[in-house]
C-alpha cells in the first residue's frame, strides 16, 4: 500500500505524532487506513487535509472552525448555510490579514532601503526606537 | 475660479545623500514655472512613515504629486519639468 507512516508525516509537515493521533481521535481527519499490523498509513488525501489544518491554524482558526471548513472543503455544493457563512467570514479575515501583511511588508522594505541608502548605518531604526520609548 | 495649486511632496530621510539633489532639482524648476500654481514640501519618511507606506514609497528619493506617487526614484530634470508642465496644462483645461 502506498502512503506514509505517522513518523514520516510528522517530519514532513512538522506536526507531532501525538497531534496527528489527536486529530484522528476528534475526527478532524477521518480514520486513517491501517496496515495488517495496525500501523497508520497516510495517503495524499490525508496529507492535503493536514496541510489545510496547519494553514488554518496559522491563521489562528479554532479546531471547531477548522472542522466546519473541512466539511465545506469535502463537499462545497452541499455545505450548510452556517458553514458557508463561516467560510465567507474567514475569507474576509484572510483578506484583511493580507492587506495588513502587505502594508507591513512595504514598511519593512522601505526601512531596509533607507538603511542601505544611508552611509551612516541605520539611524532611521534608532530614531523610531527612541520615539517609542 | 482658479485651480488649487499642484501639491508636490519629496520623500527623503536623514542620511540620504541623493535626496538633497531631488529638492535642488525642484527648486531650480520652480524658477521656471508659475510659483503660485505649485506648492511643495519635503516629507521626512521617518516622521510620516504611515503616509509614505500608504503612497507606496519604497526608496529615496521619491516624489508624489497631488497625493499620487509619480517618481519612485530620482527623476531627471527633464522628466520632472515635463511632468509638472503636463499637470499644469491639465489644470488649465
Amino acid at each position: 500500500m502506498n502512503g506514509m507512516h505517522i513518523g514520516e508525516v510528522s517530519t514532513l509537515l512538522g506536526i507531532s505524532a501525538d497531534t496527528l493521533r489527536y486529530y484522528e481521535k476528534i475526527q478532524l481527519v477521518p480514520t486513517i487506513a491501517r496496515t495488517g499490523a495496525g500501523i497508520r498509513v497516510y495517503v495524499e488525501r490525508d496529507l492535503s487535509r493536514l496541510r489545510f489544518i496547519k494553514r488554518a491554524q496559522k491563521m489562528q482558526f479554532s479546531l471547531r472552525e477548522i472542522a466546519a471548513l473541512l466539511k465545506m472543503r469535502e463537499d462545497p455544493q452541499h455545505a450548510r448555510d452556517e458553514v458557508r457563512l463561516l467560510t465567507g467570514n474567514k475569507l474576509d479575515e484572510i483578506e484583511e490579514r493580507l492587506q495588513d501583511l502587505q502594508v507591513l511588508r512595504n514598511e519593512l522594505r522601505l526601512l531596509l532601503n533607507l538603511c542601505s541608502a544611508s552611509k551612516d548605518g541605520c539611524p532611521i531604526i534608532e530614531r523610531i526606537d527612541s520615539k517609542e520609548c | 475660479m482658479s485651480r488649487p495649486p499642484i501639491q508636490i511632496e519629496v520623500f527623503s530621510s536623514p542620511g540620504c545623500d541623493r535626496c538633497g539633489r531631488a529638492s535642488e532639482l525642484l527648486r531650480e524648476i520652480m524658477h521656471e514655472l508659475p510659483s503660485d500654481r505649485i506648492q511643495w514640501r519635503e516629507v521626512d519618511v521617518v516622521e510620516e512613515l504611515d503616509y509614505a507606506v500608504k503612497l507606496g514609497v519604497l526608496s529615496m528619493p521619491s516624489i508624489a504629486i497631488d497625493g499620487e506617487l509619480v517618481f519612485k526614484s530620482q527623476p531627471s530634470m527633464k522628466e520632472l519639468r515635463e511632468t509638472l508642465e503636463a499637470r499644469l496644462q491639465t489644470g488649465d483645461a
